[in-house]
């Protein structure tokens, strides 16, 4: 059975339209104690069918055990969205709900022109002397999750030094546990810093920032007391 | 069928700014509307959707109240809005306002994307959830505490939980809580509640939900998360044991940036007359920012259409003007 609407895929055919380069989409799923796998094997076939700039690749992590691991691909389902020259942004979990169109803007930066940073964000990631992994906790019924969502993906597609990762926290409750999560979108740099709630681009980055300078070397720091 | 939601995130990096006839502040169903209207006027305009746009009504898990729609998710309905405006070339910009000030006969906008000279100005930034101030609540934020059931309701799925109102946004979202937690409380502070007789209705026949009446939130405890409430009731004060605590106490309008532009009253809303107008000829405003009563999406909607109406009347007496 088809799990985009007539509707959902002429909106979605209707954006591809707008893509100028191919944008390589690669699906973890497996049959074995993953529930949630086939839909979102089902969703990711539909919208592949939906333009020939999306490239889509279905890998089972259990026979390609070896490609799962350069990818960092240690749970499914999980979705890499890349321009073809940075794998760095991954969905964990079903995308449904808000989580969908967080792929979708995904699938739009990296197949489109458009500068979608601004530039101080470009400088911060320029001067980065460390890694950073950007994890985002969201669900599919929350509104806010988007904006936190695309904002790590945005930061990884522009830069060498970022991985980021949404994660649907109902989908992988361990890891929401391991992280204290409770409400959405929560996001966590490098397990330590820590923002409640969506911050706008200039807010984050420029409270990441400070934090990453001043906050003590050990310990949760939360980034509301670096605004 | 999955529930997959189409819109895309924004972005105000590419924005450049520059004249315009009419700048839009806001992303909720006002600014939507009045989008919707100020496309099909033909006026030149730009609208500053925030960094998160939908609004309120985004917020809102059902909306059930809205004319001839019978029932329908609050993010549903404002993505219907934002694609009826766009199927009608509504320009948006992913960008919150960060000060106006008026040049001539113009307002100076500053958003955190770009810098616009506008002719006209809609405020319609809407309203944040209040904070109640109390002991825990921020140091509880994002752990136990939320403002979003919408968002955060399947994290308390066979937990215990408390909904702080009485206003139709608390009752609407314990029943929603309802859906997912053991057991539900809400308090609040008078012996009724101000909510829709038929939402007060459906949480007083739910088995799993009670009211402390005549009662206010004093402070949330825990450690890693929350772990109870205390409460100060008729019989005296009461620790309650609950897992999360779901605050919806009033909503404080987002109109600092327009402090200086317009006369505002002392609760932050802004003054208007004629339902649009301020006290400034070219500034209009509309849905929760303003001072009009019933803060509803019907409402906003109709305050947005007329905003833009006023706004277009204005530019054609300038057209008027110049021949």
């Amino acid at each position: 059975m088809a799990l985009l609407s007539d509707s959902d895929s002429h909106e979605v055919k209707k954006l591809f339209d707008g893509l100028t380069r191919d944008v390589r989409v690669v699906v973890y799923t497996q049959k074995l104690q993953c529930p949630s796998c086939s839909d979102t094997e089902t969703i990711l076939r539909e919208l592949g069918a939906l333009s020939e700039r999306l490239k889509v690749s279905f890998v089972n992590p259990l026979t390609d055990e070896a490609l799962a691991e350069a990818d960092g691909i240690d749970r499914v389902p999980a979705i890499l969205v890349s321009d073809g020259t940075h794998s760095r942004v991954r969905f964990f979990g079903t995308p449904s709900g808000y989580e969908f169109s967080s792929l979708l803007t995904c699938i739009m930066d990296a197949g489109g022109d458009s500068q979608v940073l601004s530039a101080p964000t470009i400088e911060f990631l320029d001067a980065l002397g460390t890694d950073l992994d950007i994890d985002v906790f969201v669900t599919p019924t929350c509104p806010h999750c988007p904006s936190a969502a695309v904002l790590a993906s945005r930061m990884a597609a522009a830069s060498d030094r970022v991985v980021a990762s949404v994660i649907e926290a109902n989908e992988f409750p361990e890891l929401s546990r391991k992280h204290a999560v409770q409400g959405v979108p929560r996001t966590v740099v490098n397990e330590r810093f820590f923002a409640e709630g969506s911050m706008p681009e200039a807010m984050f980055v420029s409270a990441l920032s400070r934090a990453m300078r001043e906050a003590p070397a050990e310990g949760r720091v939360d980034l509301s007391d670096y605004l | 069928m999955i529930e997959l939601r189409t819109g895309l995130v924004g972005s105000g990096a590419g924005s450049a700014g520059g004249e315009t006839d009419l700048l839009i502040a806001g992303g909720g169903p006002a600014a939507l509307a009045a989008a919707l209207y100020a496309s099909r006027y033909g006026i030149s305009h730009v609208v500053a959707e925030s960094w998160q746009p939908g609004g309120q009504a985004a917020l809102t898990a059902r909306i059930e109240n809205y004319p001839g729609i019978e029932s329908i998710t609050g993010g549903d309905l404002a993505a219907a809005l934002r694609r009826h405006a766009a199927a009608w070339g509504a320009s948006f910009e992913a960008s919150s306002v960060v000060s106006a000030k008026p040049s001539g006969n113009r307002i100076e906008v500053v958003t955190d994307a770009a810098s616009w000279s506008a002719r006209t100005l809609i405020v319609a930034t809407g309203a944040a959830p209040s904070r109640l101030g109390v002991p825990g609540e921020e140091e509880f934020y994002g752990r136990g505490v939320s403002y979003c059931a919408t968002c955060d309701a399947p994290f308390f799925r066979g937990k215990t939980v408390m909904v702080v109102g009485g206003g139709d946004s608390a009752v609407k979202e314990a029943l929603h809580l309802a859906g997912f937690a053991d057991r539900l409380y809400v308090v609040h502070r008078r012996d009724r509640l101000r909510a829709e007789p038929l939402l007060v209705e459906k949480l007083l026949g739910c088995d799993r939900c009670s009211v402390y009446w005549s009662s206010t939130l004093l402070e949330i405890r825990g450690s890693d998360g929350v772990e109870s409430v205390l409460l100060r009731t008729p019989g005296g004060e009461a620790e309650v044991p609950v897992d999360g605590v779901f605050m919806y106490v009033g909503r404080t309008p987002a109109t600092a940036p327009f402090r200086d532009l317009i006369d505002l009253n002392p609760d932050g809303t802004v003054r208007t007359h004629d339902v649009v107008h301020t006290s400034r000829e070219n500034v209009f405003a509309a849905g929760d920012v303003t001072d009009n009563e019933l803060r509803q999406v019907v409402t906003a909607v109709s305050d947005g259409a007329r905003a833009a109406a006023a706004a277009f009347e204005l530019l054609q007496r300038d057209e008027g003007g110049k021949g």
